[in-house]
């Protein structure tokens, strides 16, 4: 069963709307949370327990609490740069729901005492874009943005920035940068963006998911959240299932809901023949699990992180008995290859480097040598880099070639697939 | 003042520092490519990473703050074989072609290879391909292959010039540096981007394949091309003077120097000098040794003693040789007329912010200084309005060496050579002079890389330097042809340094330096 508290309304096409939404419960907590002490709003967000929905999982009351304790002007941006490769459900978020994110932001502004704040949407996002900065209108028309909000006298602007098409803009740092107009690289920290960020002032960044999720720690309170999940993972998240299921979609479910039943229950389970290899548990850059290993997972933080994995960003990646885990690594590293910024240098070589091992094991020419070197170059590129680009090219490749190792010493041996039986040319043309 | 403990070493450092600092105070080796103490710190090459007691990841040195007690230390097995991969992950894709890379012999790669690295190398994948042989500007050329993505020279361009003309274009490991469209290299400090580059990436046109690293000395000495005074170092064989590069001081010039401080090598070079002394009388030039030439006048000078008499000085000399030429005017030839040639006095005051001034003399704080105190203040009309009407019959010119900064050199030679008597000193070759008729003797001076002495610069700071080399052996100094003229004799010291044997074949040069320089004379050009 889902446990739906973000997603209510979602299936109302007008709740997309500032009258739907309105209609249904929306900005009736934004008043609410304007007559609230600023501090009293971080409080209640640090003992619901929230963590970052975007993928790092870091406790958001916390990541407020960074900021320094004075009148410089501070900015938020919402993270809606949603790059990572399996995640969909910022995208709907701001699809069907825009006013919500928005009246969250208007609420985190608030605490935080910022005048000023950013949705950052991937370039690709040409929809959301359009439906957001509709939203905004509608928001500014009916007062809820502009000068003083409501009759609080808090004042807040924000408005809408269309990213480029660059994974590392995802990142915090990167996103500041591009946001900055400057070429969209991570930042060298210390010192963080909570101390300098934006135009080298305090700024916090979010997830859309964790920004919307502040409207109903007012509305219900820290404790009702905290209903939901364990002490360490409280609230819902929406989980994004996708691979060769019968239901893939969005799912949002109470945090330590068993991942089996993700994908048996609420995804209907593996297509007609198929069984399950792994999962990739939280967008491509979490290591991969066996299927053996599905069987005990929990969706929360401690529990993947305990099976050697993350959360991330919720993006469930369903891998069936069909495909070759080779294969799979050559797409993976080809898009992390891609992605990567090039600033440093573990990353920026590495990345090409793990590219070309594999497709040289895909296109025959790999030599078994190959696989250890595979995870030598990845164990060297892990936490040696400003951001943790590096970490998600290397986490994969370790995790694919240490629990799927067979499958990579038959396609050295044979120069074809394990899986499909034939060669990376065959299926290719 | 934290303490912190450097591989076991206890140092303390400065409120703030980094443990590149400290690494730096202690002077313990270090690896690392991106850093340069004249800019920010990028932390992109990720070579620098040591172990701090009590974090579990290693960090880099050059962006993290010292605080007390800190223990760091990057001599265990996992930093050593950390830095391996990350010089490995530098070495993938750069190209093995020292060979004929104009950085070899000093290229960061090679050295901390040797130092941090020496593993067998297990790439076996095809290098990535990028664009050879860029022209950036009129002074730089950028392998891109070769580079390595430091980012110093961009950031050079942003912080120090802020000029921006270098970007950082593509990403992953397709990323290359380029200038900006429609925007060109082109700035005075363009070359100190070749000298902070690690690699043989950027090099300079000028100096690119004139000569092996290896096969060059260096010798510290200053710029003269204007009053700043920078701090530099020569490089040099037997060949002649091949390029100048900066030297720190953090109360002059810092890290860095003007392009055009660079060319002042040009005019040091044999091809550019008087060799010999030239005499004219009324059937034309003849050559003589320098120092016979300043013996010879001698006598004119002591007959025209007094008020006909009139001594010129630039102000490219060192204080001690001013402090020789102008009592034995003032006291030996009974003459005040000593006049000071400025060279470009409109943009005399200018200066771009950085490090290069309008006044385009060394010493110019120096002549004065000396002139002051022999209560010396001919001025300019005076002199012309002498040469006029005839009162003034003989002038000896103390020329300039850099003749590069002086417009004006025709116009004062037409001017001078109204003299019945021309005594001319000076470094290098000038068509105009050997183009005059009448009683002119043109004496060959030595310059500033051969000989020592003080210059002051702009703010008054005194700065000797020593003797680097000899070019023209038989050059004088301004104190030693002073000491001729006067009537003094001299020995001049010959030193063994005799670097440019001139009469003799090239090849037999060749054959005598075969072992120990055996391309020398090759030489390419652009």
């Amino acid at each position: 069963m889902e446990t739906k508290l973000l997603t209510e309304f979602y299936h109302l096409d007008e709740f997309r709307g500032i009258e739907g939404y309105k209609k249904n419960g929306g900005y009736v907590e934004l008043a609410k949370a304007l007559k609230m002490q600023p501090q009293a709003i971080i409080d209640e967000v640090k003992a619901a327990g929230l963590r970052g929905r975007g993928g790092a999982g870091f406790p958001t009351g916390m990541k407020w609490g960074f900021l320094p304790k004075n009148n410089e002007p501070r900015y938020l941006l919402c993270n809606a740069d949603e790059g990572e490769p399996g995640t969909f459900k910022d995208r709907m978020m701001m699809e069907r729901a825009p006013h919500q994110l928005i009246e969250g932001m208007i609420m985190s502004a608030y605490a935080i005492g910022s005048k000023k704040s950013y949705i950052y949407i991937r370039g690709e996002y040409k929809t959301p874009i359009r439906i957001v900065t509709q939203a905004l209108e509608e928001a500014y028309k009916a007062g809820y943005l502009g000068k003083n909000i409501l009759g609080s006298g808090f004042d807040h602007d924000m408005d809408v920035y269309s990213g480029a098409g660059a994974y590392i803009c995802g990142e915090e740092t990167g996103m500041i940068s591009s946001l900055e107009g400057l070429k969209g690289q991570p930042k060298l920290k210390p010192p963080f963006p909570a101390v300098q960020g934006y135009l080298r002032k305090p700024t916090i960044v979010n997830n859309v998911e964790t920004l919307a999720a502040v409207k109903y720690i007012i509305r219900d309170g820290a404790a009702a959240y905290k209903k939901y999940g364990t002490e360490k993972s409280a609230g819902t998240k929406l989980f994004s299932l996708s691979g060769n299921v019968m239901k893939p979609g969005n799912y949002e479910v109470p945090l330590a809901y068993p991942l089996k039943d993700l994908i048996n229950g609420l995804g209907g389970g593996m297509k007609p023949g198929r069984k399950l290899k792994a999962v990739i548990p939280g967008g491509s850059s979490a290591p991969v699990l066996t299927a053996e290993e599905v069987e005990r997972a929990t969706l929360d933080y401690e529990c993947l992180a305990g099976m050697g994995t993350m959360l991330g960003s919720g993006a469930v990646i369903v891998i069936d008995d069909s495909q070759c885990m080779v294969d799979l690594l050559g797409v993976l590293m080809h898009f992390y290859h891609h992605e990567s910024c090039g600033q440093c240098t573990p990353c920026r070589e590495g990345t090409g480097w793990l590219n070309k091992i594999v497709h040289s094991i895909l296109e025959g020419r790999g030599r078994l040598q190959d696989i250890d070197l595979l995870m030598k170059v990845a164990d060297n590129m892990k936490g040696r880099t400003i951001c943790a680009l590096s970490d998600a090219a290397a986490l994969p490749v370790l995790s694919f070639v240490s629990k799927f190792r067979d499958e990579f010493e038959f396609y050295v041996r044979e120069g074809r697939s394990k899986v499909r039986g034939t060669s990376y040319a065959e299926m290719h043309h | 003042m934290p303490k912190c403990t450097i591989n076991g070493k206890e140092v303390e450092v400065k409120e703030g520092s980094t443990i590149m600092e400290a690494y730096y105070q202690t002077g313990e080796a270090i690896a690392h490519y991106c850093y340069h103490p004249g800019l920010s710190v990028a932390g992109v090459c990720r070579l620098c990473i040591c172990e701090i007691e009590g974090n579990p990841r290693p960090q880099i040195a050059c962006n993290t703050v010292v605080t007390e007690g800190m223990k760091i230390n990057n001599k265990s097995e996992k930093i050593k074989d950390g830095v391996k991969w990350v010089l490995d992950f530098h070495l993938i894709n750069h190209p093995l072609d020292c060979p004929i890379c104009d950085q070899a012999g000093e290229c960061g790669l090679q050295d901390q290879y040797m130092e941090f690295g020496k593993y067998n190398p297990e790439m076996s994948e095809r290098k990535v391909k990028k664009h050879k042989v860029v022209d950036l500007g009129p002074r730089v050329v950028l392998d891109s292959e070769r580079c390595i993505l430091c980012s110093r020279c961009t950031r050079f361009t942003e912080e120090v010039t802020k000029t921006n003309e270098l970007g950082l274009f593509n990403r992953g490991d397709r990323t290359e540096i380029g200038v900006v469209e429609g925007k060109q290299l082109d700035n005075n400090y363009s070359m100190n981007t070749v000298d902070i580059c690690p690699v043989g990436a950027l090099t300079s046109k000028d100096f690119r394949f004139r000569q092996r690293v290896w096969y060059l000395k260096d010798a510290d000495t200053i710029c003269t091309g204007c009053s700043t005074g920078c701090n530099t170092k020569v490089y040099f064989n037997k060949e002649g003077i091949f390029r100048i590069k900066p030297r720190y001081n953090p109360d002059v010039n810092g890290h860095w120097m003007t392009d055009t401080g660079r060319d002042a090598y040009k005019f040091v070079n044999r091809e550019a000098r008087l060799l010999r002394a030239q005499k004219h009388t009324g059937s034309g030039w003849t050559e003589l040794a320098p120092g016979q030439a300043a013996k010879d006048v001698s006598a004119d000078l002591k007959s025209a003693a007094g008020d006909s008499l009139a001594l010129v000085l630039t102000a490219q000399y060192t204080l001690e040789e001013y402090e020789a030429i102008i009592p034995a005017f003032i006291n030996e030839f009974k003459t005040k007329k000593i006049y000071f040639w400025i060279n470009n006095k409109e943009s005399f005051d200018d200066f771009d912010g950085l490090l290069a001034r309008g006044d385009k003399n060394p010493n110019t704080k120096g002549l004065l200084r000396v002139m002051e105190k022999h209560g010396l203040s001919g001025s300019w009309s005076d002199l012309e309005a002498g040469l006029n009407s005839g009162a003034i019959k003989t002038v000896v010119v103390a020329g300039p060496e850099n003749q590069f900064v002086f417009p004006d050199m025709n116009e004062k030679i037409k001017l001078l050579s109204k003299a019945k008597k021309l005594v001319w000193m000076q470094s290098g070759k000038n068509e105009a002079l050997n183009a005059l008729s009448g009683d002119v003797t043109l004496i060959p001076m030595k310059s500033y890389i051969e000989k020592e002495g003080t210059y002051v610069n702009f703010k008054g700071l005194e700065q000797k330097v020593k003797r680097v080399t000899t070019v023209v052996s038989e050059a004088l100094t301004l104190t030693e042809a002073t000491m001729l003229m006067a009537g003094r004799n001299l020995t001049i010291p010959t030193t063994k340094e005799l670097f440019v044997e001139s009469n003799r074949r090239e090849d037999e040069v060749m054959l005598e330096h075969r072992k120990k320089n055996e391309f020398v004379f090759r030489r390419g050009s652009l």
